[in-house]
C-alpha cells in the first residue's frame, strides 16, 4: 500500500536496511564516521563519537531516574548540542522525545506536558520557574532536568523591583514549604499595595488574573535557601531589550511573558518606599520577622567587591 | 521576635543586583565554616537600579555595541559550576550525564513505535500531537530527501531553523546526521549570526524559511562583494518564497534555492519545486520519491488535472496518527491511507502541484467561494504594500466578508481607496476587500506563515497561567 514509486535511498550508512530505528541508526552512523564532524557550535567542533558518548550518557543517565521505553520526555531546548545529545539520548533509550517550542508560556506548555504524559523534561535552566509553576497539573512530570546559562532579566529603572531573600534552609522541612511561605508573603505583599486579588498556584510566580506580576525563583546552596523575586512597580517598556536582542517583529509579543504590574493592578503609583514597607509588614505579619535595616558586613563587602568585578566583566 | 536584616538600595546598578546577593550568600556559607567572625543573620535585599539593563546568563550573547549604544548597561550572572545554587525542585543535566556511562547500546523498537511526538496548534481548541515513527523519519531522510538535495557526507549544513519543529528537525538535524555530514547550530537567530555562521563553518546546505532569505540579501545589498559563496543548495519552506527573493539569493550568493512542502504530519518535506529547469512558479513542484500525491472532492474522488481539491498525500513518511486522539485521526488519516492535508490545490498538464489555500481559510460570499490567497496576490502587486493577509470577516448580517490586513513598505502611506481602486482594476469586483486594516507587521508561526486565526480573532491567549482550584 505504501510507497509504489519508491526508489533506492542514495548509499549511506544505513542506506538499505529499512525501516532502522533512530538509535540504532545513529549507531551505524557513528561507527561508519566516528572522526569526522558531527555538531559545530559556537568555534568549537563536536566529533560523531563524542555526539554518541554524550547521547549514551544521556540516555543511561535517564534510565537511572527511571525512563525506560516508550516514555516521553520533553525538550524545551534551544538549538545548541544538549538539543542533540538529549535527543539522540532519548531515541537510543527507545523513549519517545516531545520538543516543543521554546517560546511558550503557561497553558501551552501545561497542556503538551499533560496530554503526552511525560515523565521528564530538559529544559533551559532559566525555564525552571515556568515548568515548576505548573507541576501540580503535570502528576506524570517527575522531572525536571535543567541545562544551559541563558537567564536574561531586563531591568526597567522605573518598573522592575529586585527582591532576594537570603536565609536558612532549616526554617523550613522542604523547598515546597518554602516556596508556600515566600508566595503568601508576595501575595500579602500586593494585597497590602492595594492589588485586587492576587494569588499564588505553586511555584514560580504570584499572578493576577492570568499575568504574572511577580517571578518567584528559589535556590538551594549548601545550608541556605535564596529567594530571587522580580516584580513590576509600573508597566515595563520591553522596547528598548530588542534593540540589543533581536528577536523578529512578528513573534515579538510572544517572546515575553504576559505580565501586569502594582500600578496598573492597583489602579495607583506606588514608590519602592511603600513596597519596602508592604514587604516588611507582610514578613512580620506572615513569618514573625522583624525587619531591621542594616549594611553589609566587613566580609561581605569584599565579596561583594569582588562579585561586581565579575558581573561587569562582560 | 526573630531579626532580620533589611539591605535597602534603591538606587542601584544592574551589577548591584547581582553582587548583593552573590555577597550575602558567600558572607553565610564562610560563617558556616566559620572563617568569618560575624554572625550574618537571615537578610532581604530590596533593590532598583537607576539604568536600563539587562542580567545575563554566562551563556547569553548580548551584542555590546548595541547595548551601550541603546544604554543599557550589562551584567553577567556568576557562571554556575557544581557548587554553586540551583533552582529546587530540578536535576542539573551535567549531573545525570557526569553519572551516566559513554557506552550504551540502542534499544531495540519496533519500527512503527513513535520517536517523537510535535504538537501542531490547531486553528481552534488543543494542539494535537502529531506521532512521528521511526519508520517516518527513517523514511523521510533516507528515500524522501535524498530525492530533493543531494546531502554528502562533506556537507556542513547550517542549523539555523529551530529543532523544535519538524522542517528542523526532519531535515535539518535527522537529515544531516543520516549521511554523516555536519550540522552548525545557531542558538539564537538574528540576520547577522545566520550570515556570520554560514560565513564562519563554510556552509554548503541551507535550509530556511523565506524570512531569512529576505533578510540576508538586505545584509547583501550593503556590501554583495562580501558574501559567502559556499553554499550549494538552499531549500526553502514553511511559507511561499516570493521569486523576486529567489532569483536576488540565487545572484548573490551562487546558490540556487528549492521550495520544498511538507507538514508535521508527514515528517516534513513531500513535494518540492526544485530550481532548474524544471522549476514553476508558485508551484510545490511533484511528489518526491516514495510519496503519492493526489487532489480530491469532497466525496473523496480523485479530480482531473487543473481542478481544485484537498490535496492527499500517502506514503511511508505519514504519520500514523494523532497521540491520544482517534476523532482528529479518523478525520484526517483514511482507511486506505491517504493523508487529508487540509490544503486546497490543483495539478497541472505535468503533474505539478500548486497550493491555492487552506480549506479552513476560503471565504464564502453569496455563494461564491473567494481564495484569500489570489487576493492577497493581487494586494501584494501594488507598490507600496509589502505584506498582505486576507481572512473571512462578518458583516452586519452574519455573513462572510472580505478583510485585508495590509503592511506598507518603509516610509509609504497607501489609502484604503487606492487598495480598492488595484482590486477592482484587477479582479472580480466581489473579491475586492470591504474592510482594511493596516498594521505594523502579521502575526506569523516560527516558520513565518501567517497565523489567519489570531487575526480571525479566533485565538485565546494560551500563554496565561489558569488560577484552578484554590
Amino acid at each position: 500500500m505504501f510507497g509504489r514509486k519508491r526508489k533506492q535511498a542514495t548509499e549511506t550508512a544505513v542506506g538499505g536496511k529499512l525501516p532502522m530505528s533512530l538509535g540504532k541508526a545513529i549507531e551505524e552512523i557513528v561507527r561508519r564516521y566516528k572522526r569526522r564532524d558531527a555538531l559545530h557550535f559556537e568555534g568549537k567542533a563536536i566529533s560523531y563519537q563524542e555526539l554518541d558518548e554524550n547521547a549514551n550518557r544521556v540516555a543511561t543517565g535517564l534510565a537511572s531516574l527511571g525512563i525506560q521505553r516508550g516514555d516521553r520526555v520533553a525538550l524545551m531546548l534551544p538549538n545548541i548540542p544538549d538539543f542533540a545529545y538529549s535527543f539522540l539520548g532519548i531515541q537510543k533509550l527507545g523513549a519517545v522525545a516531545v520538543p516543543f517550542n521554546t517560546m511558550y508560556k503557561g497553558r501551552e506548555i501545561s497542556f503538551i506536558l499533560q496530554d503526552s504524559g511525560a515523565k521528564a523534561i530538559i529544559c533551559l535552566s532559566n525555564f525552571a520557574n515556568l515548568i515548576n509553576e505548573l507541576r501540580d497539573e503535570c502528576p506524570e512530570l517527575n522531572h525536571v532536568i535543567v541545562t544551559g546559562q541563558r537567564t536574561l532579566v531586563f531591568l526597567d529603572p522605573d518598573a522592575t523591583v529586585n527582591v532576594q531573600l537570603v536565609f536558612e534552609k532549616s526554617r523550613f522541612a522542604e523547598p515546597d514549604e518554602a516556596m508556600k511561605a515566600l508566595g503568601a508573603v508576595f501575595v500579602k505583599t500586593f494585597d497590602k499595595l492595594g492589588v485586587p486579588d492576587p494569588w499564588y498556584k505553586h511555584q514560580g510566580a504570584v499572578r493576577v488574573g492570568g499575568r504574572k506580576i511577580a517571578t518567584i525563583l528559589l535556590s538551594e546552596i549548601e545550608n541556605l535557601y535564596i529567594g530571587n523575586i522580580v516584580t513590576f512597580l509600573s508597566d515595563m517598556d520591553s522596547e528598548p531589550l530588542f534593540k540589543v536582542l533581536y528577536v523578529p517583529p512578528e513573534i515579538k509579543d510572544k517572546a515575553l511573558e504576559p505580565l501586569t504590574s502594582i500600578s496598573t493592578e492597583s489602579g495607583k503609583d506606588v514608590t519602592l518606599d511603600q513596597f519596602k514597607e508592604a514587604l516588611s509588614l507582610a514578613l512580620s505579619e506572615d513569618l514573625g520577622i522583624e525587619i531591621e535595616t542594616g549594611e553589609l558586613t566587613r566580609d561581605e563587602m569584599i565579596a561583594y567587591e569582588k562579585n561586581i568585578a565579575l558581573a561587569n566583566r562582560i | 521576635m526573630e531579626k532580620w536584616r533589611l539591605i535597602y538600595n534603591p538606587e542601584g546598578s544592574t551589577a548591584d543586583v547581582v553582587a548583593h546577593g552573590a555577597a550575602v550568600a558567600e558572607g553565610r556559607i564562610a560563617g558556616k565554616y566559620q572563617l568569618s567572625t560575624t554572625v550574618v543573620p537571615d537578610t532581604v535585599i530590596v533593590q532598583q537600579s537607576t539604568t536600563r539593563g539587562i542580567i545575563a546568563g554566562a551563556d547569553v550573547k548580548v551584542d555590546k555595541a548595541a547595548a551601550a549604544s541603546a544604554e543599557i548597561a550589562v551584567a553577567q550572572a556568576p557562571r554556575q559550576g557544581r557548587n554553586s545554587a540551583r533552582a529546587v525542585s530540578t536535576t542539573p543535566l551535567s549531573e545525570i550525564m557526569a553519572q551516566g556511562s559513554r557506552k550504551f547500546d540502542a534499544v531495540d523498537v519496533e519500527p512503527d513505535d513513535p520517536a517523537v511526538l510535535l504538537y501542531t496548534s490547531g486553528t481552534t481548541g488543543n494542539p494535537k500531537g502529531v506521532t512521528l515513527t521511526h519508520r517516518n523519519f527513517h523514511f523521510q531522510s533516507l528515500t524522501v530527501v535524498p530525492s530533493m538535495v543531494p546531502f554528502t557526507p562533506d556537507d556542513i549544513v547550517v542549523g539555523v531553523l529551530p529543532l523544535y519543529h519538524v522542517y528542523g528537525l526532519s531535515n535539518g538535524l535527522i537529515a544531516t546526521l543520516m549521511f554523516g555530514a555536519s550540522f552548525a547550530l545557531v542558538p539564537q537567530y538574528s540576520p547577522q549570526a545566520l550570515l556570520d555562521a554560514v560565513a564562519d563553518y563554510k556552509a554548503t546546505i541551507m535550509p530556511a524559511i523565506p524570512s531569512m532569505y529576505q533578510h540576508l540579501l538586505t545584509i547583501a545589498r550593503a556590501r554583495p562583494a562580501k558574501m559567502p559563496k559556499t553554499l550549494r543548495y538552499c531549500v526553502s519552506g514553511g511559507a511561499p518564497l516570493p521569486l523576486n527573493v529567489l532569483r536576488e539569493f540565487t545572484t548573490v550568493f551562487g546558490a540556487e534555492i528549492s521550495e520544498g512542502y511538507g507538514l508535521t504530519e508527514t515528517a516534513s518535506s513531500v513535494s518540492c519545486n526544485v530550481s532548474g529547469e524544471g522549476y514553476k512558479e508558485g508551484s510545490i513542484g511533484k511528489a518526491a520519491a516514495g510519496v503519492e500525491m493526489a487532489v480530491l472532492n469532497d466525496e473523496g474522488s480523485e479530480l482531473e488535472r487543473g481542478e481544485v481539491g484537498e490535496i492527499v498525500i500517502r506514503s511511508e513518511t505519514v504519520s500514523p496518527g494523532y497521540w491520544n486522539n482517534e476523532e482528529a485521526t479518523k478525520a484526517q488519516f483514511q482507511d486506505d491511507g491517504w493523508f487529508r492535508t487540509g490544503d486546497l490545490g490543483y495539478q497541472d498538464e505535468d503533474g505539478v502541484f500548486f497550493i491555492t489555500d487552506r480549506k479552513k481559510d476560503l471565504i464564502i460570499r453569496g455563494g461564491f467561494n473567494i481564495s484569500p490567497r489570489e487576493v492577497e496576490e493581487v494586494i501584494m502587486q501594488h507598490p507600496k504594500v509589502q505584506e498582505a493577509a486576507v481572512i473571512a470577516a462578518k458583516d452586519k448580517r452574519g455573513e462572510d466578508t472580505v478583510k485585508a490586513f495590509i503592511v506598507t513598505k518603509d516610509g509609504e502611506e497607501v489609502t484604503e481607496r487606492e487598495i480598492a481602486d488595484h482590486c477592482t482594476d484587477t479582479m472580480a469586483p466581489y473579491k475586492r476587500p470591504r474592510v482594511i486594516e493596516f498594521v505594523d507587521v502579521l502575526p506569523k508561526s516560527a516558520t513565518g506563515k501567517v497565523l489567519r486565526t489570531e487575526l480571525r480573532g479566533e485565538t485565546v491567549d494560551r500563554r496565561l497561567v489558569e488560577r484552578g482550584e484554590k
